[in-house]
C-alpha cells in the first residue's frame, strides 16, 4: 500500500517540478491562495510530495509520511469541491500543466473523478496509519 | 529493555519541510530562466490590482489615432482602465497597421509553437517578466499608442495580468485581444514559430 501512494506522489511531485511556473498558473487558477503565496507553493509542495513520498517509500518515518501526504490529500479534495461549487471549471495541475485542450464540460468531470482519486488514496492512507499503530507506541 | 523514544510527528514534518525548502531553493536557482520563479508572486485577480497606478496618466499628449489610417476605428488612450478587450476584427485592423506592438502573455514553450508574427514574448508566468516589462517601457514605447496583449482566449487571464503590469508601469493604452491566439489562428492571419518574433 504504502509503495502505491509512495509512487503516486513521487510521480506527479516530478511532473511538477520539471516546471514549476506552469504550476504555479494552476494554483493561481484554483482562486484560493492569495497571490503573494502561490510561487511559493508552487515551488515546495512539489518537493514536498516528492522528499516524503521518497521517505515512505523506503520506510522512513512512514506514519509521519502518511500523514503529511493525508493532509495534503485533504487539501486538494477541498480545493477541487470549492471550485465544484463555484462551478469554475479548473485543470488539477496533478501531474504539471496539461497540454490536453478540454471543454469546460470535461475540465468539470475530470475534476470529480480527481476528487474520487483523491479519497481512494486518502484511504490508503489512512490504512497505512492503522497498519503502523504500533510504531506510534514503541 | 529501553524501547526508542519516537520523535513526534510535527518534528518530523518540519524536518521533512525544511528538506522540501532546501530542495526548492536549490533547484530553483539552477532552473533555466523561462523555468524559474520568484519566491513571491504578484498576481492578483485581474481588475483587482492592490496598487494604484504611480504615474497619474500618460506621460506624453493622449494621441488617439496614432498611425491610424483615414477613417480607420480609432482606439484612444483610458487612463482610467487597465486594458480594454476587443474582438478578433480590431485586432487585425490593428496588425495591418504594422506599428502596434503584439505581447504574448503565454509561457515561452508555447510561444515557441507557435504566435502571431512579429509578437513578443512575455509571458506573465516566467520571472524575468517584470525586467522585460520595464525594458520595454525603456525602450521608449509611447504609452499613449496602442499596445495589443493576447494569450490563449477562452478563460486565459495571462493577457489580463500581462495589461495590469504594463499599466502599472505607464502604459495608457493597451488592448486585450479578449479571443487570443485561437481566433488568430481561426482568421488563418499570419503566424511565426520559434523563439524570434
Amino acid at each position: 500500500m504504502q509503495f502505491v501512494l509512495a509512487a503516486f506522489f513521487v510521480v506527479a511531485g516530478i511532473a511538477k517540478i520539471a516546471d514549476p511556473p506552469g504550476f504555479a498558473h494552476e494554483i493561481h487558477n484554483f482562486g484560493i491562495l492569495p497571490g503573494i503565496a502561490v510561487n511559493a507553493m508552487a515551488l515546495v509542495l512539489p518537493w514536498l510530495e516528492v522528499v516524503t513520498g521518497v521517505a515512505l517509500f523506503l520506510g522512513i518515518a512512514r506514519r509521519t509520511g502518511a500523514r503529511i501526504l493525508g493532509i495534503l490529500l485533504v487539501v486538494f479534495i477541498v480545493a477541487l469541491s470549492v471550485n465544484l461549487a463555484r462551478n469554475r471549471p479548473v485543470d488539477c495541475g496533478c501531474f504539471g500543466t496539461s497540454t490536453v485542450q478540454k471543454t469546460d464540460a470535461e475540465r468539470l468531470t475530470e475534476m470529480k473523478l480527481v476528487i474520487l482519486r483523491d479519497v481512494g488514496l486518502l484511504l490508503l492512507a489512512a490504512q497505512i496509519l492503522y497498519a503502523t499503530r504500533r510504531e506510534e507506541r514503541a | 529493555m529501553r524501547s526508542r523514544r519516537r520523535r513526534p510527528f510535527w518534528v518530523e514534518a518540519a524536518a521533512f519541510v525544511a528538506l522540501a525548502l532546501a530542495a526548492a531553493a536549490i533547484s530553483n536557482a539552477l532552473a533555466a530562466p523561462e523555468r524559474r520563479l520568484r519566491w513571491i508572486g504578484s498576481y492578483w485577480k485581474p481588475g483587482t490590482s492592490p496598487a494604484g497606478k504611480p504615474t497619474p496618466g500618460p506621460a506624453t499628449a493622449p494621441s488617439p489615432a496614432v498611425d491610424a489610417p483615414a477613417g480607420a476605428k480609432t482606439f484612444p488612450p483610458h487612463p482610467a482602465k487597465a486594458w480594454v478587450e476587443i474582438s478578433g476584427e480590431e485586432v487585425a485592423e490593428l496588425y495591418a497597421r504594422k506599428t502596434v506592438p503584439f505581447l504574448d502573455a503565454r509561457r515561452t514553450s508555447v510561444y515557441r509553437d507557435g504566435h502571431i508574427a512579429g509578437a513578443r514574448p512575455f509571458s506573465v508566468w516566467e520571472a524575468d517578466v517584470d525586467e522585460k516589462v520595464k525594458a520595454f517601457f525603456a525602450e521608449g514605447t509611447d504609452q499613449s499608442a496602442p499596445i495589443v496583449v493576447y494569450c490563449s482566449g477562452g478563460n486565459c487571464e495571462d493577457s489580463h495580468m500581462l495589461a495590469e503590469k504594463l499599466y502599472l508601469v505607464g502604459f495608457d493604452n493597451v488592448l486585450v485581444y479578449k479571443d487570443g491566439y485561437p481566433d488568430w489562428l481561426q482568421r488563418a492571419l499570419p503566424v511565426s514559430k520559434g523563439a524570434e518574433p
